[in-house]
């Protein structure tokens, strides 16, 4: 039954998954051919002075697109299951249905973090091949908290596709809105270090909040 | 599980919100405070004052002295030079030194120091200048160094290690005594000054190093301190007079001077300074040395002759935002605000401040009854919702938004 939940959770989400990868393999393919363009045209000893000292984050481009897979993911995932109130099949299922859902988020969890991954990894070595390490580390510690507004988003507005009542739909999104900038709140390269790792946990702790609009769904809060 | 993801909801609506509304508030309610701004005058020996009073700019000095604009540029020939110059009434000599447009540029200096400058994440790689080129200008290096278990120069073109030239420095380094890692590299990092001193090494020893290049060959110096001294900061400056390579702050809030070529380590008779939340400025001319540690609700400033003795001192205070009429408001608003940045830093995390006094209170109690009228309204017993109680005491206006945002309506 679990293999049959995760399987329709793939069939959903397949395209959207494998399209939003690419979408974000090709940023970052934009953000490497433009550093190495910069590199030759503005010399590489300057481009690095650049980096160092006057604050050029050459990744800039990609602060929103985490966010936005996120976001696009989280539609994905859960709006095709509020059309006609199709989760309530699922919730029929004989499972816990608190467990159903938690199945769920965990695989679009996955999903987001091989997605992430991979772009991470890209990131990392294409970054690796360009820059010295004390570059790369800055920029990996400015970009973490890009990556967590995505999961932040996921998370969030999966409660708020899930709620059954517009009012409360319109205040969740409304906070969501407002929680969103915490983790995109301008910052030097390396500046998010102090808070990358307590985010990271909190982010975690969102991850459950979504069972409370399904709940809500579930017995036809109205 | 449920009711546990109801709760960090109404967590992240208290987080939002008190990052959300004060900021609000601030935003709609804060005023502007114009700080005074003092200067040292070297003909009256004392402190002359620019102050904004009822939209009006006013020139005095700390007897009480009122002055035109142009008396008062005239009590301040150094800094006002160029427009004394132009008007004619700059003097000939002041305490009997003639004065030269030249050597007062000469003796003219001015450095700034902001906490934010002090609290923020250093490059780790650093460009090391040719510094007897030959040439008038400086010429940015082709590699980048950086010094841990070694010195290592990284050519930024092929992102390779430079071994000749680590291994040179680094044995330069290895000969004088030099403690690998290092723990802090100060220098100026740019081609856009006067000349290239190099850089100003703390090493695991907490001893200080003077490292340059000079003809593609290392120039190291090891700086005599005296027992027991630390600096957590170290600003390198390019001043014309070459009086010394830089301000150190030591780990005590001292502030120190380098000077050039016989590296003497002097002590400015200055106390009291907080690198954390306090600007440090100091303007230097022919006479005196004005050093200003300006914090956002205080200022304080200590001259010091040439001879680095201190001949005045003033301080001033100015109620902060907390204090005025616009924070009194806000203490009975809110409990808390958070931040993810402060003027203070450059560094991003959860700054929390909790409102002094407990004004809150009364809104908190006002918040509290007002929810046990809406559980009554909505037919729900007060003693399922105890928790939301608590979170309300605590929290005021941010749990209140928070528990009617995901309603405590549970059918088990």
């Amino acid at each position: 039954m679990w293999k049959s939940i995760i399987y329709k959770e793939w069939i959903k989400v397949r395209w959207y998954l494998i399209m939003l990868t690419l979408l974000g393999i090709l940023v970052l393919g934009i953000i490497f051919l433009g550093v190495q363009h910069d590199k030759i045209f503005s010399n590489a000893n300057n481009y690095w002075y650049a980096i160092l000292f006057n604050g050029l984050q050459y990744y800039s481009i990609l602060k929103f697109i985490p966010l936005l897979m996120g976001i696009v993911f989280a539609f994905a995932q859960y709006y095709p299951e509020i059309v006609n109130k199709r989760i309530k099949l699922t919730f029929h299922l004989p499972l816990d249905e608190d467990k159903v859902i938690l199945i769920m988020m965990l695989f679009g969890m996955v999903s987001l973090i091989i997605s992430y991954g991979i772009m991470v990894f890209l990131f990392w070595g294409a970054g690796s091949f360009f820059f010295a390490r004390e570059i790369v580390n800055a920029a990996m510690i400015t970009i973490t908290p890009w990556f967590l507004a995505g999961f932040g988003a996921y998370f969030l507005i999966a409660t708020i596709i899930l709620e059954p009542i517009w009012l409360y739909r319109i205040l969740y999104t409304v906070i969501t809105v407002l929680f969103i900038p915490l983790y995109l709140t301008d910052s030097v390269s390396g500046g998010y270090s102090p808070i990358n790792l307590s985010l990271t946990v909190f982010t975690l702790v969102i991850s459950v909040s979504l069972l409370f609009s399904a709940y809500r769904f579930r017995k036809g809060e109205m | 599980m449920k009711k546990i993801s109801r709760y960090i909801l109404v967590l992240i609506t208290i987080i939002t919100t008190m990052t959300a509304l004060p900021g609000l508030y601030w935003l709609a309610f804060e005023k502007p405070n114009r700080a005074p701004y003092l200067f040292y005058s070297c003909i009256n020996n004392g402190f002359v004052v620019q102050r904004h009073q009822n939209g009006k700019l006013i020139f005095s000095d700390l007897k009480g002295d009122k002055y035109t604009r142009s008396k008062y540029e005239q009590k301040l020939p150094l800094l006002y030079i160029r427009q004394l110059l132009v008007s004619g009434t700059m003097p000939d000599s002041i305490h009997g030194v003639e004065i030269d447009i030249h050597k007062v540029n000469r003796n003219r200096s001015f450095f700034r120091l902001r906490p934010k400058d002090i609290s923020s994440p250093k490059p780790g790689l650093y460009p090391m200048f040719e510094s007897r080129s030959g040439r008038v200008n400086l010429q940015m290096p082709k590699d980048f160094f950086r010094i841990k278990s070694r010195m290592e120069f990284i050519n930024a073109n092929t992102n390779t290690v430079e071994e000749r030239k680590s291994e040179l420095f680094t044995s330069a380094l290895q000969h004088y005594g030099f403690a690998f890692p290092s723990k802090m590299i100060a220098g100026i990092p740019t081609t856009r000054k006067s000349c290239d001193e190099g850089y100003f090494v703390i090493d695991a020893n907490n001893h200080l190093f003077h490292v340059k290049m000079v003809r593609s060959r290392p120039y190291v110096k090891r700086v005599k301190l005296p027992e027991g001294l630390r600096f957590k900061y170290i600003a390198c400056v390019d001043f014309s007079d070459k009086k010394y390579y830089n301000y150190l702050i030591s780990d005590k809030n001292k502030i120190y001077i380098l000077t050039q070529d016989d590296y003497k380590i002097i002590r400015f008779p200055v106390e009291g300074y907080n690198p954390k939340r306090e600007e440090l400025r100091i303007f230097g001319d022919l006479f005196n040395y004005s050093v200003y540690m300006v914090g956002k609700d205080h200022l304080k400033i200590v001259v010091l002759n040439k001879q680095y003795q201190k001949v005045d001192e003033y301080q001033e205070s100015w109620p902060n935002r907390t204090q005025r009429m616009e924070g009194k408001v806000f203490g009975y608003i809110f409990p808390a605000e958070l931040s993810l940045s402060k003027w203070y830093s450059s560094y991003n995390k959860f700054y929390f401040n909790r409102t002094a006094g407990f004004h809150w209170l009364f809104l908190n109690i006002l918040l509290l009854i007002l929810y046990f009228f809406i559980l009554r309204k909505r037919k729900i017993d007060p003693k399922k919702g105890i928790i939301d109680f608590i979170i309300i005491g605590i929290t005021g206006i941010f749990g209140f938004i928070g528990v009617l945002c995901f309603p405590n309506k549970f059918y088990d």
